[in-house]
C-alpha cells in the first residue's frame, strides 16, 4: 500500500496499481456484475499476493486500498455496494 | 460569427435515471424538475450544437492511454449504448456528431497549444446519456463532447481545465458553422462512488461550489488542488473539472441552481444549474 500525499494538503492519494486496473477494465468491459474473480480470470497478471487475495475475496476495501481505480471497483463488484 | 445561446451544468449519474424508485420522493421530483426546466431552456434557445464538458469513466479510456483532455470526432454518439440502456433504464438511441466542428476545434486547439488527444468513436455513459435524455429529449441537435480526465489520477489542474474551456468558448464564438452554440457540463457535484465512503455527500463542499458558480466566480475553483477536492468533494467531486471548463468558456456569465439535492440513493449530489451572462 503506498499512500502519498502530493500537493501537501487534503486526502491521501493511493497511487494506482496497473496490473489490477488492467484486470479489472477487462472485466468490467463485459457489463456483468461479480461478486468476487475466479483464479483462472488471474492467470497471467502479475498480481501482488494481497491483490489476488482482494480479487478473489471481492474485497472492495481492499482493493481501494490496493489502487484499484473506484470506478472499476463499483463497476466490476457493483452487487458488494450496498447502495 | 457564432453565439454562445445557453449554457447549463448538471450532475450525472446512472442512478438518477436507472433507479429512480430508490430516492425520496421529493428530492427525485425536485431535481427532475429542475433538469426539465433546463431542457425547456435549452430547446428555447434553439441551439444547432450542443458542446459537451464530460468525462470518461474508464468506459473508452483505459490506463494504456489516458488523454488528459480529448475531443469527439465521432459522427454519432450511442447515448446511451443497449448495454448502458439497460443499466440507465432509458432507451437506447445514437445522437448526432458534430465531426466537422469538432476537428476544427482539435487543430486550432494544437495550433494554440491546446494539445487535445482525439477519438473517432467513444461510447457514452451517464456522461452524456443522462443529462441529454432530460435536457434533448429528442436527440437531434448533434454533439461534440470535450472529454476531461476526472477518474483516472493524476488529472489536469483545474486552472488548466479553465484555460481549455475558455479556448472552446473562444472556438467557439470565431469559428464558421453553427451559429447557434449551447454548453452543457456534467458531472460532479461531491460524491464518493466506489470508495469505502461509497454514498457520502458533503452539502457544504456543494454549496461552495454553487456560491462560486452564482456569483460567476470560477477562480476559488480554479485554486482548488486534487486533494482538496478528494478530501471535501470526493473521487466524484473530480468531475468539477467540467463545470470548471465551462466556466472558462463564458466569463463572467452567472450559475443559478434551479435544482439541488443530495441524494444519497444515487450516489451524488444532484445539481441543475442555467448559466447566464
Amino acid at each position: 500500500m503506498d499512500h502519498r500525499l502530493r500537493g501537501g494538503v487534503g486526502a491521501p492519494v493511493i497511487a494506482p496499481s496497473y496490473p489490477l486496473n488492467k484486470l479489472l477494465t477487462a472485466v468490467a468491459r463485459q457489463h456483468v456484475s461479480r461478486d468476487a474473480l475466479g483464479e483462472e480470470e488471474l492467470a497471467g497478471h502479475p498480481l501482488s499476493p494481497e491483490e489476488s487475495a482482494a480479487l478473489l475475496a471481492g474485497d472492495i476495501d481492499a482493493l481501494y486500498r490496493l489502487g484499484a481505480n473506484p470506478y472499476l471497483i463499483r463497476r466490476v463488484f457493483r452487487g458488494r455496494f450496498r447502495i | 460569427m457564432a453565439e454562445i445561446v445557453a449554457a447549463a451544468l448538471v450532475s450525472h449519474a446512472p442512478l438518477i435515471t436507472g433507479r429512480p424508485e430508490v430516492s425520496r420522493p421529493e428530492q427525485r421530483d425536485r431535481f427532475y424538475a429542475g433538469c426539465h426546466e433546463l431542457g425547456r431552456r435549452l430547446r428555447a434557445a434553439r441551439p444547432d450544437l450542443i458542446v459537451m464538458f464530460v468525462n470518461d469513466h474508464l468506459q473508452n479510456f483505459p490506463y494504456s492511454n489516458m488523454p488528459a483532455f480529448c475531443v469527439g470526432l465521432a459522427p454519432a454518439y450511442d447515448a446511451p449504448s443497449p448495454g448502458g440502456a439497460r443499466l440507465m433504464r432509458i432507451p437506447a438511441r445514437t445522437v448526432p456528431g458534430q465531426p466537422a466542428w469538432a476537428l476544427g476545434l482539435l487543430e486550432a486547439g494544437l495550433a494554440a497549444g491546446i494539445d487535445f488527444a482525439y477519438s473517432h468513436e467513444i461510447e457514452s455513459w451517464d456522461e452524456l446519456s443522462v443529462p441529454l435524455h432530460f435536457l434533448c429529449p429528442e436527440g437531434g441537435v448533434p454533439v461534440v463532447p470535450v472529454y476531461t480526465n476526472c477518474a483516472a489520477p493524476p488529472l489536469p489542474a483545474p486552472r488548466r481545465c479553465h484555460e481549455v474551456g475558455a479556448f472552446v468558448g473562444r472556438f467557439a464564438r470565431s469559428h464558421a458553422g453553427p451559429e447557434r452554440i449551447a454548453l452543457v457540463a456534467s458531472g460532479g457535484i461531491s460524491h464518493w462512488v466506489g470508495t469505502p465512503e461509497t454514498g457520502r455527500i458533503n452539502s457544504d463542499w456543494d454549496h461552495m461550489v454553487l456560491d462560486a458558480v452564482g456569483r460567476g466566480d470560477a477562480e476559488p475553483l480554479g485554486r482548488l488542488t486534487h486533494a482538496e477536492i478528494e478530501r471535501d468533494g470526493g473521487n466524484g467531486g473530480q468531475e468539477i473539472r467540467n463545470w470548471i471548463a465551462l466556466l472558462g468558456a463564458v466569463p463572467g456569465w452567472k450559475g443559478e441552481a434551479i435544482a439541488y439535492e443530495p441524494v444519497a440513493e444515487w450516489i451524488t449530489g444532484c445539481a441543475a444549474v442555467w448559466v447566464h451572462p
